[in-house]
């Protein structure tokens, strides 16, 4: 077993800082080699035992390495938009041409909240120590985006053992409105480890949808921690599909702290071989009048496992807290697993605030029904699945990305086999 | 056309079908009636290949044997079953559903496949002559459809896909006067001389409308009768205790 305990002076490696931030990536750098990798003993881990899948995939895992800057980038050619290119974490290039340029601020990301604050999830902390990436887009008040913009998350070839830290920070003005396509392009056949810390900030009433898509099945092995926080009357949308990784942990904080906002969380994935994902949500509730509804759907085959933990959180304060969640998984191989832990914590006595969760394996009069009608079994099984799927595709209401993400899903299950 | 020899079907250690016999010829169209629970469904069920029975006997569609061969290889040989209960499937559009299963059908017969456009063409044309709404091809498969729509939609496949072999289990059930008059419409405009029906029903409505060459009986898993279509008439009368 390998010791993943990091060495404090990789933090020089990465940079020169003030003494207070050297201090606060010592602190954060100690809080994390105390406890190391989380292994499913700690109860937010208990269906994903990091320590195990990380101890068994890598040999080493490298701080700091001479990655690529560059590479080829296929760029979308199915609707216009504005750019922004992230290789390995790092900021590179942009395109606003479609929006006024002065009222966007892109630059890298430098962290200077440096207050001490004791993390539940060591990777934050580990976040905290060695982040040395990522990028900060600030829209000023009152400005609607005109195209959406697509922020193109490249991992490049050469990844191998390495740990790659980032820190992303969006924040939407007041009255402005921006709607952000995810792409996640990962290159790499080696292991590599991506821990991302994402702060999204919604001012009174602003507007974010984003979609989250990750373009291929790689070797990467992510984690992402991403806190929301909303102001009054303002909007957050969020779609999730995943490609299926051997690790994939999506830990998300949706702070509802204004009156009237509303967020919206849905996701779906096809999870097959040994693909490990796990959506954990916290939606806080802190506020009166606050709407929240999460959707998430698994599709499980071969050996694949799927978690969702999701707790939602109402506040004394919070009257008229409307609160839904949801899971369905389909499970298409008994060997496959699918772990949904559901959980309420109210304070207020006049909320609205359901949960469903079910799993199965798929309805054998439909596929009865379809092969009926000429389709083999396997065909009977990708359009089910897909059906399952593209339910969560639907409600997005640009016909453009519609079919964008319809045949991202179709790529992903072409050529359904049973095993 | 089709064969059924001594065709025995168990599930779950029950017998519901206890020797069957019927042999169909092309252009020919057989009823079948007989009371609630006598394996009527059963028999369409094996017909169609449905897994999880134990069967014995012969069946011979065309010449060959059917019992080694799929489901969907049935279909794709040209055995239609219209469901008594067709399955609803969320998160499939019917309109796609449709041109899949079309396409798939005519590939496995050695014809070309139909780009969108001119299926959509032939689409329009036969769920028109069901005077089906065409906003019902955009939702999802029978998901919500009344129990005359469920029914109309398949119709509506066994018009596109042209089968040899057209097995109706209770489509006449559920439909109000107009729409069994375009369904037996819709019946009678695809029979010709190569095609043979196994029409199952329970009302002898539907043979004034849809003329039968045979009736047969089925009660507790045999044929305890068959006749022209003289016996559908006189059973409305004696009901199935008036028989034997
Ligand atoms: N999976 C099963 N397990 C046990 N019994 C079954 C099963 N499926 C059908 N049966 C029984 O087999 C018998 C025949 O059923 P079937 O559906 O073929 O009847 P039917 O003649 O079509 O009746 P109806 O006119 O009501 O449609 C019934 O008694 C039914 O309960
Ligand atoms: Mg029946």
């Amino acid at each position: 077993m390998l010791n993943f305990k990091i060495n404090l002076n990789e933090i020089d490696k990465i940079g020169k800082f003030s003494k207070e931030e050297k201090d606060f990536r010592l602190k954060n750098l100690n809080y994390f080699n105390n406890v190391g990798f989380p292994n499913k003993k700690q109860e937010d881990w208990k269906f994903s035992d990091l320590r195990e899948i990380v101890s068994k995939n890598f040999s080493k895992l490298n701080i700091k390495s001479s990655e690529q800057e560059k590479s080829k980038i296929n760029f979308i050619k199915d609707f216009e938009h504005n750019y922004i290119v992230v290789i390995n974490g790092r900021l590179t290039v942009s395109d606003f041409r479609f929006e006024e340029n002065d009222k966007i601020k892109l630059k890298s990301f430098t962290n200077n909240d440096f207050a001490d604050r004791k993390e539940n999830n060591p990777l934050i902390n580990l976040n905290h120590a060695l982040s040395d990436k990522g990028f900060f887009l600030e829209i000023e008040e009152n400005y609607k985006f005109k195209k959406i913009l697509v922020i193109y998350n490249l991992f490049t070839n050469d990844l191998n053992e390495i740990i790659l830290n980032s820190k992303n920070k969006i924040k939407i003005g007041k009255n402005s409105e921006l709607h952000t396509l995810n792409l996640i392009i990962n290159q790499s056949e080696k292991n590599f480890f991506n821990n991302v810390y994402e702060n999204v900030v919604l001012e009174k009433a602003a507007i974010l949808k984003n979609i989250c898509v990750q373009n291929n099945k790689s070797s990467g092995y992510f984690h992402k921690y991403s806190k929301h926080e909303l102001s009054n009357a303002s909007n957050l949308t969020t779609f999730i599909f995943p490609s299926g990784l051997k690790f994939n942990k999506l830990d998300l904080e949706f702070n509802l702290n204004g009156e009237n906002c509303e967020c919206n969380l849905q996701s779906a994935s096809f999870l097959n071989k040994i693909d490990h994902q796990e959506i954990k949500t916290r939606v806080n509730h802190n506020s009166p009048n606050c709407k929240s509804y999460q959707k998430v759907k698994n599709v499980l085959d071969s050996e694949s496992k799927g978690i969702y933990q999701g707790k939602i959180f109402v506040k004394d304060v919070a009257q008229k807290t409307d609160a839904y969640q949801l899971s369905k998984a389909i499970l298409l191989s008994e060997r496959s697993e699918f772990d949904s832990k559901p959980e309420l914590e109210i304070y207020a006595d006049d909320v609205k605030c359901s949960h469903g969760s079910s799993s199965g394996s798929l309805d054998k009069d439909s596929i009865y029904y379809l092969m009926t009608r000429g389709l083999s079994e396997n065909e009977s099984v990708e359009l089910l699945v897909n059906g399952f799927l593209s339910e969560v595709i639907e409600s997005i209401k640009s016909d453009s990305m519609k079919n964008f993400l319809k045949k991202k899903l179709a790529d992903q299950l072409n050529g359904y086999k049973k095993n | 056309m089709l064969s059924i020899k001594n065709l025995s079907a168990s599930i779950n250690n029950k017998e519901i079908l206890k020797g069957v016999n019927i042999n169909i010829k092309p252009g020919e169209l057989h009823a079948i009636m007989g009371p609630n629970g006598s394996g009527k469904s059963t028999l369409a069920n094996v017909l169609s290949g449905r897994e999880g029975y134990k069967v014995s006997g012969e069946l011979k569609y065309q010449g060959k044997n059917l019992n080694e061969i799929s489901i969907d290889e049935r279909a794709q040989k040209g055995i239609f079953l219209a469901f008594q209960y067709p399955t609803e499937i969320p998160g499939v559009n019917t309109r796609n559903f449709l041109k899949t299963s079309f396409n798939k059908v005519r590939k496995a017969q050695g014809k070309k496949e139909l780009d969108a456009l001119s299926f959509l063409k032939i689409l329009k044309e036969k769920s028109n002559e069901l005077g089906m709404d065409e906003k019902m091809l955009s939702r999802q498969l029978n998901v919500g459809f009344s129990g005359g729509e469920k029914k109309k939609n398949e119709i509506l496949q066994m018009k596109i896909l042209e089968p040899n072999l057209v097995i109706l289990d209770e489509t006449d059930s559920g439909l109000d006067i107009d729409a069994l008059k375009i369904v037996a419409d819709g019946v009678n405009s695809s029979r010709n001389d190569k095609k043979s029906f196994l029409v199952i029903t329970h009302y002898q409505r539907l043979l004034n409308f849809i003329k039968p060459d045979f009736v047969h009986v089925l009660a507790d898993g045999k044929i305890v009768k068959s006749g022209t279509s003289e016996l559908a008439i006189q059973l409305e009368k004696t009901g199935y205790k008036g028989i034997n």
